[in-house]
């Protein structure tokens, strides 16, 4: 009847193992110091990197501005000749299209100059009086150029 | 209204010469060789036109600046047709600007070309960016002179009776 003999549960010999209560750090590769300087370096780098390709840029948009100033005399002179061209086609057309009125004078409203002080002056008219004579869409294509080529 | 019979304008006739008859990617893509190998012409338009700003002025410079790029384009048609317009096609297709950057390889076959057969150095970079000093025989324009009118208002005399003014004040928030 006595064969059941109580057993206590004891601690494994030698003990418990202790508990790991300690605060167990991240492995450190790098210093606080070495961190400021590895970004400081970096960023040193990386800026230098950052300045050369500047200095590329600037000078492709340097090479683009020169070229365009090396044929701006080019396109100048086609474009005076041109717009002297049609200054005269529009005075040539005016006073065809006037001829028959009583008192009108071309480039006067009837006698009144525009600008009084300098009658003989070169003035370059305004874009609209420019186009007035031609059709309409070479003046749209020049107004809305953006848009439209 | 348009500009009055009185003031000159040049016939159709003298305006009327060949044009350079290129589009803007070919006329880039030359801009280097043709701008060294017109400068003297180019200057003298430009120095033309920014002096006296009219362009009836500068018709004959233009003339010149028109007939040497012609030659110079004929020149580059006769010995370097093939890099030329392979060069151009590559400006015209590689980006929206018609940058020069991304057509190094076939700019060097071009200037390779221009270098052999026409003794033509390409300008450095920056070269018609820079500030040019251009010797000319062109008279210095005269200052705009001073205008003098005839009929300057007269002062009034002294004892010009200065009555108070009729309807007050001409300030109308302060009254």
């Amino acid at each position: 009847m006595d064969s059941v003999t109580k057993r206590q549960e004891m601690p494994p010999d030698g003990g418990y193992k202790t508990i790991p209560f300690k605060r167990v750090p991240a492995r450190q590769f790098f210093s606080g110091y070495a961190l400021i300087g590895g970004y400081l370096g970096m960023t040193a780098g990386a800026a230098y990197i950052y300045y050369l390709n500047c200095l590329q840029v600037q000078k492709e948009e340097i090479e683009l501005r020169s070229g365009r100033i090396a044929i701006e005399p080019l396109l100048k002179a086609e474009r005076d000749r041109e717009y002297l061209k049609q200054l005269r086609r529009n005075r040539d057309e005016e006073a065809k299209l006037m001829a028959n009125v009583e008192g009108w004078k071309v480039g006067t409203l009837y006698g009144e100059p525009i600008f009084k002080t300098r009658p003989d002056a070169f003035i370059e008219p305004k874009f609209h009086e420019y186009y007035m004579h031609t059709d309409l869409w070479s003046q749209k294509l020049r107004q809305y150029f953006v848009w439209l080529s | 209204m348009s500009i009055p019979e009185e003031v000159y304008l040049p016939t159709e006739e003298e305006l009327t010469v060949t044009e350079v008859n290129l589009t803007g990617n070919l006329l880039k893509a030359a801009a280097f060789h043709y701008g060294k190998a017109c400068l003297s012409e180019n200057n003298e338009f430009m120095l033309c036109r920014n002096e006296l700003d009219d362009p009836r002025a500068c018709i004959n410079e233009g003339k010149a600046v028109t007939s040497c790029a012609l030659n110079f384009f004929r020149q580059v048609k006769k010995s370097c047709a093939g890099e030329f317009m392979q060069y151009a096609n590559c400006i015209d297709k590689s980006s929206s600007t018609s940058a020069y950057g991304p057509c190094r390889k076939t700019q060097a076959a071009f200037d390779k070309c221009m270098k052999d057969n026409l003794n033509m150095e390409r300008a450095p970079f920056d070269y018609f960016a820079r500030v040019h000093v251009h010797k000319t025989d062109r008279p210095r324009p005269l200052p705009e002179p001073i205008p003098h009118f005839p009929d300057p208002p007269v002062a009034l005399p002294e004892d010009a009776p200065k009555p108070p003014a009729k309807y007050g004040s001409r300030y109308l928030f302060i009254w």
